[in-house]
């Protein structure tokens, strides 16, 4: 496990560049975020261990980060203060773009995956806002009307956005479809409905609605997501037949920050979570593994050198395919293999 | 913003269990029951008002002609349509025959049920339960009463084994001006508290009726009186410019049992009908139907026959335990005032705030169609609830032969 200190600022989200392999972003925010700076570092994994190539400062805390896809230099922060910049690495420590529209803090950016000529912004003012880094204005917006904690474009198709947001709602827009009342949004999840399956432990009723904090899509399987929030139970829902979740994970005490589905296995999960643990998990539907199928997911194991609230996760998209990197309020960054906290079955 | 921040990081920690129990009942979730239209007929007096010509069968046939209408639903979606009624041994087929010709298709059911007075409460538990259960999606509880065909009394004692097998079953068949002395009696509850709150009682009903508060409740209907045809509108049963003087006055209406309760301070003897529609959420989303409020849950409890006035100061205290409430977390009570002296009774030992408590006056002023009654309550307590921007409803009553049944609303109109 190599270890990487952000003294003085507790990290929100670490990603891993995806031009680079040994590169890797951490956003962070003075006194845990809630009043000062906002520090952008971006590190090396050297074989001397973790190194700081740059940082950038800012105004106000910065609670997510996402490289660009079209360019291998550049990223953006989603700030406090309500601003999304585009930091260049190379370029001195000022960003070279900046949009000011969202009316409250910002909580999630992130790069389209396939039209990478766009990227979008989520934040407490209830809207998810689209934009092309060369317009000074953002594309659209569409309304959620609750604080959104997370958003993103799909990995498989261009123009599918999802978010999910205070009210307990999984949303789905579709930003071909014709403006109207509707706002580009075809489907309401409600997250909090029961599950298709029985899950032992759960009861058969809905439970009430939970904020929910993260999401992410599942990068094989173009119709299938994974929500969690402050019960912590991390839910999957398969789009084509959304009225509950296919599947509970269960077991995080307290509720969970961030999720991120494996880019090399599609059944594999990780999780972080307020309980300082980070955690391995399966959704069981890679039945040549062993799974059971979908439905019968399970935790694979833990990692809980944290000390404080875990924060961010990502997989590392190069070398060997365990591995990935964690950060926490403890102001601490880990790197570590998945494959060594796995617990035997 | 540093203390929103820190606020918001808070909340994400407080576990879903630790939620307090009135956010628990006002979450708003799929699976709730809700209630998408709540109506009643104007409450006429027995024998001599507006339905003393309409009996039972076209009493239920007018309000469920009402529900179609109003509720813009397609018939056909409504599986199950449950009457309560007290008096009435032929109800179930009234009910199956009425909402034939009403216009619900051959493939919707209907079923009476009979708690005496809280038939119409009943009704609305009997349709909820089976919508929460999955047995159906969409059903339609009644309330209707035609006092004026008289038919709620035992015509004969019961058997004598039952009759001499202990006081609790020999008292059932005492009737309710008997049960109502003996709680004047048992409790001291004089005469004047009696009249005083009966007098309350009518001012309240009067004042409402004169403000136009009833208008949202009443659907009105037309009927045959006396042969020609009549669009009923209003409760009958209010006698504007009644006073406390006035009513100490009337002679005692159960001399052989007491002399507390009158003619003047008990309730009277009523013809009209309610309907309730209910669905899941989920439900009423999907069809677009709009959800005034949201049914939480019932309970009834028993207790000793002779005394079955006290009934709401068992059940009351029963629901609210279930949901971890106090009687603070309530806004409205409609609680059924099937005399004075249990009223008063229950107002005193349940601590209920007189404000909250049958703003619109009660059975003494409006009249206590038996099994209408249930229903009933929960067409007033909704619109006072959205009169005053309130959200939660507390509806009870006492039962003939000692029980007493207790249901929780929230309003989601405010």
């Amino acid at each position: 496990m190599i270890e990487y200190r952000t003294s003085g600022f507790n990290p929100y989200a670490t990603k891993y560049s995806p031009f680079f392999d040994s590169r890797l972003a951490v956003c962070a925010g003075a006194n845990f975020g809630l009043v000062g700076n906002g520090r952008l570092y971006i590190l090396n994994l050297t074989s001397n261990g973790i190194v700081c190539e740059k940082y950038f400062e800012t105004q106000d805390c910065l609670f997510d980060t996402a490289w660009s896809e079209q360019h291998e230099n550049q990223l953006l922060t989603a700030g406090g203060d309500g601003s999304i910049k585009l930091f260049d690495i190379g370029v001195g420590e000022f960003p070279v773009a900046g949009w000011q529209e969202h009316g409250r803090e910002v909580f999630s950016v992130h790069w389209g995956l396939v039209e990478k000529s766009r990227f979008l912004s989520s934040s407490w003012d209830g809207t998810v806002k689209i934009w092309n880094p060369e317009r000074k204005e953002s594309l659209m917006t569409l309304p959620v009307h609750s604080c959104v904690y997370s958003a993103q474009f799909s990995p498989h198709h261009p123009d599918i956005v999802t978010c999910v947001s205070r009210d307990s709602h999984l949303r789905v827009y579709d930003l071909r479809s014709k403006a109207s009342a509707q706002n580009h949004m075809t489907l309401a999840i409600p997250i909090h409905a029961p599950p298709k399956l029985p899950v032992a432990g759960y009861g058969q009723g809905s439970v009430g609605p939970t904020e929910c904090l993260t999401h992410d899509w599942n990068k094989y399987r173009d119709s299938v997501l994974a929500t969690a929030g402050v019960d912590g139970v991390i839910r999957t829902f398969d789009l084509r037949n959304p009225s509950g979740p296919v599947n509970l994970l269960t077991g995080h005490e307290y509720a969970v920050r961030k999720l991120s589905w494996s880019p090399h296995l599609s059944d594999v999960l990780l999780s972080a979570s307020y309980d300082m643990t980070c955690r391995v998990w399966t959704d069981g539907s890679n039945v040549e593994q062993g799974g059971s199928g979908a439905g019968f997911g399970r935790e694979l194991g833990r990692m809980d050198a944290h000390t404080e609230f875990a924060m961010g996760v990502d997989w590392c998209l190069f070398g060997a395919e365990g591995w990935c990197a964690t950060c926490a309020w403890d102001e601490r960054v880990l790197v570590w293999d998945v494959r060594e906290y796995m617990r035997p079955n | 913003m540093a203390a929103q921040r820190l606020s918001s990081i808070v909340s994400q920690l407080t576990p879903t269990t630790g939620q307090n129990p009135l956010s628990k009942i006002t979450s708003k979730n799929p699976d709730d029951v809700v209630i998408t239209l709540a109506i009643r007929t104007p409450l006429t007096k027995g024998g001599k008002g507006g339905l003393k010509d309409t009996p039972l069968d076209g009493l239920v046939f007018k309000i469920l002609e009402q529900v179609v209408r109003k509720s813009r639903i397609d018939p056909q979606m409504v599986e199950d349509i449950c009457l309560g009624n007290v008096s009435d041994a032929k109800a179930a087929y009234y009910v199956r025959a009425a909402c034939l010709a009403a216009g619900f298709p051959n493939t919707t059911a209907a079923s009476s049920v009979n708690r005496f007075c809280s038939s119409g409460l009943k009704a609305v538990q009997d349709i909820a339960n089976q919508i929460i259960t999955g047995s159906i999606e969409i059903g339609v509880a009644v309330g209707a009463e035609h006092m004026s065909t008289g038919g709620d009394r035992l015509t004969r004692p019961f058997v004598d084994e039952i009759v001499n097998a202990n006081q609790d079953a020999a008292d059932c068949l005492q009737p309710m001006g008997q049960t109502s002395e003996n709680v004047g009696k048992d409790f001291n509850i004089s005469r004047e508290q009696q009249d005083r709150y009966a007098a309350e009682s009518y001012r309240r009903a009067e004042a409402a009726q004169k403000s136009g508060w009833f208008d949202d409740e009443i659907t009105p209907i037309t009927v045959k009186v006396d042969g020609k045809d009549v669009t009923l509108t209003r409760d009958e049963g209010i006698r504007p410019g009644t006073t406390y003087e006035g009513l100490s006055k009337i002679r005692p209406a159960f001399p052989d049992y007491g002399d507390r309760s009158t003619g003047g301070n008990s309730s009277q003897v009523t013809d009209g009908a309610a309907a309730i529609l209910l669905m899941k959420r989920s439900k009423a989303l999907e069809l677009n139907q709009p959800i005034l409020a949201k049914f939480v849950g019932a309970t009834v409890a028993g207790l000793a026959p002779r005394i079955m006035g006290i009934g709401p100061s068992i059940a009351v205290p029963k629901l609210l335990t279930k949901f971890g409430l106090t009687m603070d977390d309530i806004d409205v009570v409609e609680l059924n005032e099937a005399f004075a002296s249990m009223a008063v009774y229950c107002k005193d030992t349940l601590k209920i705030p007189y404000e909250k408590m049958n703003p619109r006056g009660g059975a003494i002023a409006l009249g206590h169609p038996l099994g209408c009654t249930g229903a009933r309550q929960i067409c007033t307590g909704l619109s006072e609830c959205r009169r005053r921007k309130a959200k939660i409803l507390l509806t009870t009553m006492c039962i003939g032969t000692g029980m007493g049944m207790a249901g929780l609303f929230v309003n989601e109109q405010v």
